[in-house]
């Protein structure tokens, strides 16, 4: 039998019923009185000067109140987490399609939305850099100090030595594309403002926080005139880390003096939002002719697109994550993050991991073929143990899972029984089954502050309040709070008032982001829990006129041990409310660090990783080049399961969201314009397209984990995209290096060695 | 613009409006109606997430002219729950987990209402086709599926005399 009772178990969530009643108020469904609609003007060009901007016919538009541009700025006109180097409204420079320049505040959606027609912008063209590899060399500028971001060199143990040893190198060069969030909810929200100048922001936001000190910067109002809820949101995904619209929002309440609604039409969200940066991952690795790797060398190059956003810390996980869950005695790592004139690239599910991942995973499958060793085997052979060093020189948190997660898949009847399910009864319907592995750092990384709080409320009736600031953006964070501080305050999940993502009302616990919320969040509530407890055996000790040490709790009470002599938590708020008093606990918890930091490529490495492996079997059809994805069996190691139904929804939705990126998801970009603009010809997944997915979790525990927890939900987004392209290699023998591997593609890889009509 | 009186029910409730023609469904629901529980994911009828039903069948309503609802029943998601009684199918798909960040959720719920309106036990294929066109970021379908078949289920169970 379990030792918990709520921990580990499958929950429904906290917010199901509101959800699915429609009663749940997202960020973009609040209506004010008096509420105006704004919209905004988005560049002509992908990279042009500015030579003057002319709103006032706009102005004049019937049902306009107001157009603003950069002059209206109050402080700083530009943003951004890392550098702040993206104009709230561009002055004299745009530098993609998806640039702000106006904003236009009136009556109606219908009004705002036609008077940006009416504002004249005079441009200036500018040549367009939309080439990763061209940025590095080229003299156009698009911001002053140059193309380069950031550039970063990790080495470890000595690469050519290691290739002097090897009986077998393989370099390949690999290509990922933009992939779109497509939260089905787009960025946007609502802004008001008092008569005593207070802004309120509803909006859609993984770390309101952060937000306001970016609101206030550009504002030059006072952060504590600024709130900012974030509550309920329609996804996220990282797509909402960054500032989207909030500047905007709190700028146009603050001019007007009215509430003001900003939610981003599908295509502006799909031109101006950010995305999952393309990469290009030259690998070449050294292995023993019994499957030992020993050396890995990348160079890596991430498309950020005009701004830096968090692109540079992402191409630095890929840098991290480039080498796969394995132990390889030898790396050389290097990465560049480049400005382009293309869209905005920046967090996105995985973070430069599920890029890194792509690579490394094709790569072994190659190496497998060319050494004739099981592509499980090998990797089962180099998997990262506790204690051995990772890809960067640092030892990790000792709750390696990744050989368990292999294990796993090893014993499922999938692989063991693999000639059954490769059968087809048509010529033309090739079978394979392809494995990958991943692993994900949890938390921001070495340097950066990383914290997570919360505070519990003793309520009358001796229900509890939980606040933390942790925004739920749809993965159940929320309910593994509840479930976390039930199984502390030996409550029902249901005596528990959650209330997150409000900066006014909930302490500040960093971002939804990173894997991290969970683990951050849960060991917070822990340790407020733990306060909490000791407060209501201090109470109960008084009113019962026992030792403190002589209780325990049960359910809803304090407790004499071994008698039933007790008093319910009811009767203590009762007590302390005659008394004038009450009881409230916070708690901040501070992440464990690695043992190693890097000056010159801050946040990496990370301490703590969860691990992951999947399957998938795939079948082709050698005359149209599709791909059916018919099952996955995933098994992920985020230590302990809080709640075993929000494990498998992440799982399955990760699956089917990495596999839109292997097969379909691609915005594809000439020249900086826009191939693609909506979901007809941006396709992602539906239900028709996705398999039958198999979660089998394993837990390795991790000690410094609320119950032993790490994060997961982005590690299960990182596998399935090279299990898939390894199992049409093994269905097809090609070698795929580029996705999404469309019908087209795979068709024309395929048509020579399958010419099926011909014969 | 000219506008025009359409008249209707709306979660069996009859109303007239008089509006632009140019008004979606979808738009009288949210903006006039301050109906949210019916969500916009994309405007072009591309992500099932503002469907309703009318007269019974699902349709995207950001597809739907305010005119083209003269005389017709819409239901939305606030309607299937009277009372404080929730549909079985809402029921279901909170306790399959079949939610996650849930703004696809109503619209799924719609077309799965639809769906079983007309066929009360339908294959896992027939409960793909039927909720194809709503688009679901988070939770890759799975639960999803699983939640209309409970659905389904429980409903058969309801009708053979057990409480659902």
């Amino acid at each position: 039998m379990s030792e918990f009772k709520w921990v580990g178990k499958a929950y429904p969530r906290v917010d199901g019923y509101d959800k699915a009643t429609g009663m749940a108020k997202y960020v973009t469904d609040r209506f004010f009185p008096n509420m105006l609609w704004g919209a905004v003007l988005r560049s002509r060009y992908p990279h042009a000067l500015i030579k003057g901007i002319d709103t006032s016919r706009a102005e004049a538009s019937k049902g306009v109140v107001a157009v603003l541009t950069h002059k209206d700025v109050p402080g700083l006109n530009a943003f951004g987490i890392i550098n702040q180097d993206q104009p709230v409204l561009c002055k004299d420079k745009v530098r993609y399609l998806g640039d702000s320049i106006a904003l236009v505040l009136a009556e109606s959606k219908e009004c705002a939305y036609s008077a940006l027609d009416l504002i004249e912008v005079d441009y200036e063209p500018l040549p367009v850099v939309s080439d990763m590899e061209d940025a590095l060399k080229t003299n156009i500028k698009i911001h002053e100090k140059g193309n380069i971001i950031e550039h970063v060199r990790i080495t470890k143990g000595d690469v050519e030595k290691g290739f002097r040893e090897a009986d077998l190198i393989v370099e390949e060069t690999y290509y990922t594309p933009r992939q779109m969030h497509t939260f089905l909810e787009t960025e946007g929200g609502v802004a008001t403002i008092d008569q005593d100048g207070n802004i309120t922001l509803f909006v859609g936001s993984q770390y309101p926080n952060r937000d306001i000190i970016q609101i206030a910067r550009s504002l030059n109002y006072p952060m504590e005139k600024i709130r900012v809820i974030a509550h309920y949101l329609g996804g996220g995904f990282g797509g909402k880390d960054e500032i989207t619209a909030q500047i905007l929002l709190a700028l146009g309440t603050l001019k007007t003096g009215r509430p003001v609604k900003i939610v981003w039409n599908r295509e502006e969200s799909l031109i101006a939002g950010q995305k999952r940066l393309p990469m290009k991952i030259t690998l070449k690795t050294g292995v023993t002719k019994d499957g030992k790797l020993l050396a890995n060398k990348a160079r890596i190059i991430a498309d950020n697109g005009p701004y830096t956003c968090l692109g540079s810390a992402i191409m630095k996980l890929a840098v991290e994550h480039v080498s796969g869950p394995y132990y390889v005695p030898h790396t050389d790592l290097e990465g560049f993050s480049v400005y382009t004139n293309n869209c905005i690239g920046s967090a996105f599910r995985g973070f430069g991991a599920t890029q890194a991942t792509f690579a490394i995973e094709c790569q072994l499958d190659l190496i497998s073929k060319k050494i004739g060793i099981d592509p499980l085997e090998l990797r089962l052979k180099n998997a990262l143990r506790d204690y051995q060093s990772a890809n960067l020189g640092h030892i990790p948190s000792p709750s390696v899972g990744i050989a368990d997660t292999l294990e796993t898949l090893k014993n499922h009847d999938l692989w063991k029984n693999k000639g059954y399910y490769l059968k087809t009864d048509k010529p033309y319907l090739k079978r394979g089954i392809g494995l990958a592995c991943s692993h994900q750092g949890c938390g921001l990384g070495s340097f950066f502050p990383d914290y997570g709080a919360a505070t519990i409320i003793l309520l009358p009736g001796g229900r509890f309040a939980l606040k933390i600031g942790c925004p739920d953006l749809g993965q159940g964070n929320g309910t593994a709070f509840v479930m976390i501080a039930s199984e502390v305050l030996c409550c029902n999940p249901e005596d528990i008032d959650l209330e997150i993502g409000d900066t006014r009302s909930t302490p500040d616990s960093g971002s939804t982001s990173a894997s991290r919320t969970t683990y951050t969040g849960g060991r917070a509530i822990i340790q407020a829990g733990n306060k909490m407890k000791a407060n209501l055996f201090a109470e109960a000790s008084r009113m019962l006129g026992v030792s403190p040490d002589s209780l325990e709790l049960r359910p809803h009470c304090v407790a004499v041990k071994d008698s039933d002599l007790k008093v319910t938590y009811a009767e203590i708020a009762e007590r302390l409310s005659k008394e004038n008093r009450s009881l409230e606990c916070y708690a901040r918890f501070d992440w464990p660090t690695a043992d190693l930091e890097f000056k010159e490529a801050l946040g990496l490495p990370h301490f703590i990783y969860s691990y992951i492996s999947e399957m998938a079997l795939v079948e082709v059809n050698v005359l149209t080049g599709e791909v059916r994805v018919l099952k996955a069996v995933v098994s992920p190691d985020a230590g302990r399961i809080i709640n075993r139904q929000g494990l498998e929804g992440q799982a399955e939705g990760g699956t089917v969201m990495g596999m839109g990126y292997a097969l379909m998801e691609e915005i594809r970009q000439v020249d900086g314009h826009y191939m693609n603009k909506d979901l007809s010809t941006y396709i992602i997944p539906t239900a028709k397209d996705a398999p039958e997915i198999e979660t089998v979790p394993v837990e390795k525990l991790e000690a410094s984990g609320p119950f032993g927890a790490k994060g997961i939900g982005e590690a299960v987004c990182n596998p399935i995209t090279p299990a898939i392209i390894n199992a049409i290699r093994n269905a097809l023998g090609i070698n795929i290096t580029k996705i999404p591997a469309t019908p087209e593609d795979i068709y024309f890889m395929a048509k020579n060695k399958f010419d099926l009509l011909r014969s | 613009m000219e506008k025009v009186t359409v008249n209707f029910t709306l979660n069996g409730e009859r109303q007239s409006i008089t509006v632009n023609p140019n008004l979606t469904l979808l738009e009288v629901i949210r903006d006039i109606f301050e109906l949210t529980g019916t969500k916009e994911g994309c405007g072009h009828g591309e992500c099932g997430a503002c469907t309703v039903l009318l007269n019974g069948k699902a349709v995207n309503s950001c597809l739907v002219l305010i005119s083209q609802v003269e005389g017709k029943e819409v239901t939305t998601i606030e309607g299937l729950s009277k009372d404080g009684s929730v549909d079985p199918l809402q029921a279901s798909f909170i306790e399959a987990g079949a939610i996650q960040c849930g703004y696809c959720t109503p619209g799924m719920i719609m077309s799965a209402k639809s769906l079983l309106l007309e066929n009360s036990n339908p294959s896992v294929e027939e409960i793909k086709t039927a909720i194809s066109g709503n688009l679901c970021r988070c939770t890759g379908y799975a639960k999803i599926i699983k939640a209309i078949q409970l659905a389904a289920r429980n409903v058969k169970a309801g009708e053979a005399g057990g409480e659902v």
